[in-house]
């Protein structure tokens, strides 16, 4: 996913490239966070432009952490988070192999899960599914939030704890 | 077992002994449950090309968006145009001319800046502009008025026919419809008249009636008769006698079978009307009657 581009932001090409590599990330980024598609469009929009009218400023390895800066502080403190509402991909479903009752017992599970994700802390919902969704490794999440990879850690096995406390009731 | 370890399993950090222990643990079943169901998440959907596209078409506004609203530009142009009114405003206001105006049968006296005095006869008109004073001492005259002229730089009155000019003097300036008269009761008066100046002494008079400059009789007085309430004329044709008792008198003359340019020389009062119309009948051997606001003067042999 290392974005290798030589050259200048400020060329189209080069900033096509970055864009095409990040964009979707940014937006899924605030989405996590703000649970607002909306919002998260924006986000990507005003990163971009911003990244844009500063390109003779930010040298393309920098690009990519100056979106996600940008797109951070837009909403820093600004918007109350939404419901996070994510869907789950349709393969499994194809396969019904399953008893009906095991099928309704996964979308039970499903469902529990999504709440359970929607009540974590902003922080480590956001890391989980960074890493779950978008296959974001620790250290890229780290980059991203600006804390250490440590933290980033912490935030991963507590989300994860918390889902199982949610989910199971604890 | 490690510090975050959950962090660490999903990492496939752990080591053997470690991945061993936690697939032993009762929670294991239930975390791997939750990772299995996680990722088939998605996040929406998001068109990175469309994004793109909307982007570059921001980009596109905002870089004409810079050359339309320049908002210095905008700020002096407001300024330049509140700048012309201002300063339009200030001089047009400053250079309004004094206006002073008499109507029929009314005279008023005017003190001028350099306390010059001028006695407004009847239906006449005088502007000076209060800001140019100091520089020239410059009247416009319609109609007639009586100069007591402070000493001091030339004084000029312009009129339509002709420029009088002095220095410090008693005069005055008769401009009506076709008469032009300027009288000098002391000092010395310059009248320009189709560009001819002519220097009037004190006790002469410049009088040009239809174009044509008349000899000058000298004023047996120390200022006009109208000062004293009088209409004097000399040898002036009947229609300007007639249209200054209009204007003294407020009323409007007629005529009926008499000759108009006959020379009058004779003096009405401005005060009493009936005085003043035998005055000029009695003379001239005419008639005059009333007809409800208008006088009507006829000829001797018609009724």
């Amino acid at each position: 996913m290392e974005t290798k581009n030589t050259g200048n932001v400020c060329e189209e090409q080069v900033f096509d490239t970055i864009f095409k590599a990040n964009s979707k990330t940014v937006f899924n980024y605030i989405y996590y966070k703000f649970g607002n598609e909306e919002k998260a469009h924006d986000a990507v929009q005003e990163a971009f432009v911003k990244l844009w009218e500063n390109c003779a400023k930010v040298s393309p390895p920098k690009a990519k952490s100056y979106v996600y800066t940008v797109a951070n502080n837009l909403y820093l403190n600004v918007i109350k988070a939404e419901k996070v509402r994510l869907k789950y991909a349709d393969k499994t479903l194809k396969v019904t192999h399953e008893s009906p009752d095991f099928i309704m017992e996964e979308e039970e599970f499903k469902q529990k899960l999504n709440r359970a994700l929607d009540s974590l802390p902003e922080n480590q919902r956001t890391t989980f599914l960074l890493n779950r969704i978008d296959g974001k490794k620790y250290a890229e999440i780290a980059e991203m939030e600006e804390v250490s990879v440590k933290a980033i850690e912490k935030r991963m096995h507590l989300a994860l704890k918390s889902l199982r406390e949610k989910i199971e009731g604890i | 077992m490690q510090e975050n370890h959950l962090a660490k399993w999903l990492n496939n950090n752990l080591t053997e002994a470690e991945l061993a222990e936690f697939k032993k643990s009762d929670e294991y079943a239930s975390y791997e449950r939750i990772i299995a169901a996680s990722d088939q998440l998605k996040a929406p959907d998001f068109n990175a090309d469309e994004a793109l596209t909307a982007i570059k078409n921001q980009r596109t506004l905002q870089d004409t968006k810079v050359v339309q609203l320049h908002p210095f530009k905008k700020f002096i142009r407001i300024a330049a145009a509140a700048a012309v009114i201002i300063f339009g405003s200030y001089f047009y206001l400053n250079n309004l001319d004094e206006n002073i105006v008499t109507e029929y049968a009314e005279s008023k006296e005017v003190i001028l800046p350099d306390n010059s005095k001028v006695r407004l006869n009847a239906d006449s008109k005088l502007s000076y502009s209060e800001r140019k004073w100091s520089k020239e001492r410059n009247v416009e005259l319609k109609g007639e008025a009586f100069f007591k002229v402070a000493k001091g730089k030339r004084f000029t009155v312009a009129t339509d026919a002709g420029k009088v000019a002095v220095l410090g003097t008693q005069f005055n300036v008769e401009n009506r419809k076709g008469f032009f008269e300027v009288t000098c009761f002391e000092g010395l008066v310059s009248v320009t008249f189709n560009g001819k100046e002519t220097k009037l002494p004190a006790g002469t008079s410049f009088i040009v009636i239809d174009g044509k400059i008349t000899e000058a009789p000298a004023p047996q007085t120390q200022q006009p008769s109208w000062l004293n309430n009088e209409s004097t004329f000399k040898s002036v044709p009947l229609k300007y006698v007639l249209a200054e008792l209009e204007r003294q008198h407020n009323i409007t003359v007629e005529t009926q079978d008499i000759d108009t340019e006959q020379l009058f020389t004779g003096t009405f009062s401005n005060t009493d009307r009936d005085i003043a119309l035998k005055s000029i009948s009695a003379p001239s051997q005419i008639k005059f009657k009333f007809e409800g606001s208008k006088v009507l003067f006829y000829g001797d042999k018609n009724p």
